[in-house]
């Protein structure tokens, strides 16, 4: 846990400060910073996520050294941690009031949720069908139940990308991985008890 | 200087723990016993009968166990709650005191008398005297109550026993949030960790205690809270009897002292007009309670009148006059305690005087002043503080009317 | 699927978490920190915190206690956001977008407006605007008069033209995310919500609702979710009245086979 470090990316998206606490009270060494020594030195990274995809997208590419990042999670393979926006932005684009650029590292569209005829908004408690195997639900027994609060989604392209999938109105994307890369649609950071392991096998595992 | 009022009705003052006072000038306290006051005997009819409907569950699925578990120091309340439990419903009680090594003689005969007098099985936990005297200077240096271990012992022990005996039912007594009106009849509040914890115990636990005084994990066993899962593995509840009966103190001790043989302390108090209140404990009301007056102005007087002009056994007027008489005495406890700890009465005077709330207390020719309800203000003696100290003191008061 | 939410509701009155009775007779509990940590421990799915306080001075009076006794109302949220790990709605005082922003700065996940959306409604649309509609909560306080439910604002003082079912479909046009509907009739007394109330907003409109005010039970909760298509219930008083309360109501709604998260004990 000593040599374990976290770079937490703030791009002025709201719950920066709640993973902030949860991994400090987890017991990490972890750090709010864009700067690129953090995201060169740390040995894990983590963007949160809270809003719309385009106006996120804009405030990354202002506020952090996006050649670094990628330097660092694509070239080098450091833990990437994604949590909702943070997940979405990984697409090749997002369609939320507009057309707009993602990061492009996981292909896929990142589109409304279609609730058939629910509230828009997916709020509160829902849990997760695991369809493969990864080192980050690794304990994880009964409780699946996560929280949830976005009205868009990723549709993740390659199916072998897809950990985790929830049901609401229609089945989507709740956990993707590629290597390295590990994006959530959900908040572990607000998630209580599953949410603590799911930080400590990102930080432990990855 | 500082205006500290006073409610309309009884005499607390506004800054009393836990206290809210309305617009209209009356205390929560006051609110809270007229609601209790205005219900006819229909009303405590009713009640009895939920009492009774929460309880057959446990006592229909209780064949060999005790019936229940009753807290106890032996005091006229004990007393009369193992009366109703024991003699009036016919239960087999476990009996369970904290003994806190603070006993006044008639208080412990009367803790003795219990299972003579009842059909009861009857324990006793006493914490080693030497852990004892620690936590009495720790926790008065600490927090300005040197009697923290008691209300600690009293909240924690008995529900320790609960789980370890596996008794569901804990009956408490008297429902001790009436003396701020925290809570009304109908809330049928029950014991709860929270309340615990941040009133009986100010927030502090056993860990807190064992970075000091050389106080380790194993001297606090009596101290630590069961955990949810073991009170919710036996399904521990505490009820307080106080829901469910209308509690008249002054009755009630005239029953326990007919009907057992009941003591009253046999000198007065000199903080207070009542003799039959806290014979557990010598200190609760000596200086404990002179540390309350010392911290918030007010002492035990105050509430005993303010509970008796509610209950009608008193009018404002008296209860004036008793706040004056006895308020501000500094008891003769105090000699007793200092050569229990031994601790000098200057070091005594000098850690108590960094307790003075700032909102009530200030300092004129180096002596404290406050408001008094009878009206002006007084010298209450004098300050015990080394200049930094006043100084300090002097900028949180400002602080607090900026 | 996604579950039914069990939400504890925390009233701060300057400086105290109170307990409330027809918006009128407020009673101190004691210190707000100290209660959220036993909400969390008992896995509740939710918190709401209000400040319904006077003014701006916050003081508990004591200073002799082993936690401190936080100056200010942002302060507080701080303190309760490091002890809790789950979505946080902080109301009360909201006027400006500034006002969201320092909220949503020191820890707390959505906001509620109360009076501003009744006064001005493109504010909601600012403030869904600027922080997404999720993090909008729009929380309504009704009475019945003559017969009729009609909104009030300032804390149940005025009372508006709005019935709760106009007011709910405006809300929601404006980008609200969700809505607290609370019957001041009811608060306090513990004879269960105000069913039809709930019904007249809930059927209304196509965002979750929160049911509040009135429970005295955990039967009341089982009654919101049979016969209303609340999507949470929410309670402030009955929580403070036993202990574990949180996990027995969870228990409760969860042995009878309501949707609702299994419950759980956490150590904090």
């Amino acid at each position: 846990m000593n040599n374990k470090s976290v770079c937490l990316l703030d791009y002025g998206s709201g719950n920066v400060k709640s993973v902030y606490n949860i991994l400090e009270f987890l017991g990490y060494n972890v750090k709010i910073s864009n700067s690129r020594e953090d995201i060169k030195n740390s040995t894990h990274i983590i963007l949160p996520g809270v809003g719309a995809f385009g106006a996120s997208m804009k405030k990354i590419m202002d506020t952090i050294p996006f050649d670094v990042l990628e330097n660092e999670v694509l070239d080098k393979g450091k833990p990437f941690l994604g949590i909702c926006v943070g997940m979405q932005v990984l697409a090749d684009k997002g369609l939320e009031f507009g057309e707009h650029k993602g990061f492009g590292w996981i292909p896929g569209i990142v589109d409304k949720i279609d609730t058939k005829g629910l509230s828009t908004l997916h709020i509160g408690w829902n849990d997760i069908n695991v369809r493969r195997d990864t080192p980050l639900l690794k304990g994880l027994n009964d409780n699946k139940d996560f929280y949830f609060v976005h009205s868009y989604v990723f549709d993740v392209q390659d199916k072998n990308c897809i950990v985790a999938q929830t049901e609401y109105g229609s089945k989507f994307t709740s956990i993707l991985s590629k290597d390295n890369i590990l994006g959530i649609q959900f908040h572990p950071e607000k998630s209580q008890k599953a949410g603590q392991l799911i930080f400590k096998n990102f930080m432990e595992n990855l | 200087m500082r205006k500290m009022n006073y409610c309309k009705k009884c005499v607390y003052p506004f800054a009393t723990v836990n206290l809210n006072v309305d617009d209209d000038g009356v205390c929560s306290a006051c609110k809270s016993s007229e609601s209790f006051s205005e219900l006819d005997p229909g009303f405590w009819e009713h009640r009895e009968k939920k009492f009774k409907k929460l309880i057959s569950r446990y006592l229909k699925n209780n064949e060999s166990n005790y019936d229940c578990l009753i807290p106890v120091s032996g005091g006229k309340d004990s007393f009369y709650q193992t009366h109703l439990m024991a003699k009036e419903y016919g239960l087999k009680p476990l009996l369970m005191t904290y003994h806190g090594n603070n006993f006044l003689p008639e208080g412990d005969f009367n803790r003795e008398l219990m299972r003579h007098s009842f059909d009861a099985d009857h324990i006793v936990w006493g914490p080693s005297v030497e852990v004892l005297k620690k936590l009495n200077r720790l926790t008065f240096k600490m927090m300005g109550d040197m009697n923290w271990q008691n209300h600690c012992g009293i909240a924690t022990s008995p529900i320790q026993i609960a789980v370890k005996f596996k008794i569901p039912l804990i009956i408490w007594g008297e429902t001790n949030w009436d003396i701020s009106g925290m809570y009304d009849p109908d809330d049928f509040v029950e014991f709860s960790a929270r309340v615990r914890h941040e009133h009986d115990l100010r927030g502090y636990e056993w860990y807190d205690m064992i970075k000091h005084e050389g106080l380790r994990e194993k001297d606090m066993l009596w101290a630590k809270y069961p955990s949810d899962e073991d009170i919710l593995d036996v399904g521990v509840r505490g009820l307080y009897i106080g829901n469910f009966f209308q509690w008249d103190p002054n009755r009630q001790t005239k029953l326990v002292q007919e009907k057992y043989g009941w003591k009253a302390a046999e000198k007065p108090f000199e903080r207070t007009y009542r003799t039959m209140s806290n014979l557990d404990d010598r200190y609760e009301n000596g200086i404990h309670d002179l540390m309350k007056f010392v911290k918030f102005g007010y002492g035990r007087a105050s509430d005993h009148a303010s509970k008796d002009i509610r209950t009608g056994y008193m009018t404002r007027e008296e209860g004036i006059e008793m706040v004056k008489k006895y308020d501000a005495v500094v008891s003769s406890d105090l000699y007793y305690w200092l050569e229990y700890v031994g601790m000098s009465e200057d070091e005594f005077w000098n850690i108590a005087d960094t307790f003075r709330d700032p909102r009530i207390w200030w300092i004129e020719n180096n002596e404290w002043y406050k408001n008094n309800i009878w009206g002006g203000s007084s010298s209450y003696g004098p300050v015990h503080l080394s200049e930094k100290q006043i100084e300090d003191f002097n900028k949180r008061q400002q602080n607090l009317h900026k | 699927m996604k579950k039914n939410r069990l939400i504890p509701v925390l009233l701060l009155k300057d400086g105290w978490l109170v307990q409330s009775k027809g918006f009128s007779k407020y009673q101190n509990l004691g210190n707000p920190v100290t209660a959220v940590k036993r909400l969390s421990e008992w896995a509740s799915d939710e918190l709401i915190y209000l400040d319904i306080s006077s003014g701006d001075n916050y003081d508990t009076r004591r200073d002799d206690q082993g936690y401190e006794n936080r100056g200010s109302f942002l302060d507080i949220i701080e303190d309760v956001s490091k002890v809790t790990f789950m979505p946080i709605t902080v109301g009360g005082k909201i006027r400006t977008l500034s006002d969201i922003e320092k909220r949503l700065s020191v820890g707390a996940d959505k906001v509620s407006i109360n009076t501003m959306a009744i006064n001005d409604h493109n504010f909601i649309q600012e403030a869904a605007k600027q922080f997404g509609s999720q993090c909008i909560v729009v929380s309504m306080d009704a009475k019945i008069v003559d017969n009729e439910h009609r909104v009030f604002a300032n804390g149940g003082k005025d009372m508006t033209k709005f019935t709760p079912k106009e007011l709910s479909k405006i809300v929601e046009d404006y980008g609200a995310g969700e809505i607290l509907i609370n019957s001041i009739d009811r608060d306090g007394k513990g004879n269960g919500y105000d069913i039809e109330l709930i019904n007249q907003v809930a059927d209304n409109v196509n965002i979750p609702v929160i049911a509040c005010g009135g429970v005295g039970d955990w039967e009341d909760f089982a009654d919101a979710f049979e016969e209303t298509s609340a999507d949470a219930v929410a309670a402030a008083n009955i929580f403070h009245y036993r202990d574990q309360s949180v996990f027995l109501a969870k228990k409760f709604l969860y042995d009878f086979k309501f949707n609702v998260r299994k419950p759980d004990l956490i150590k904090l």
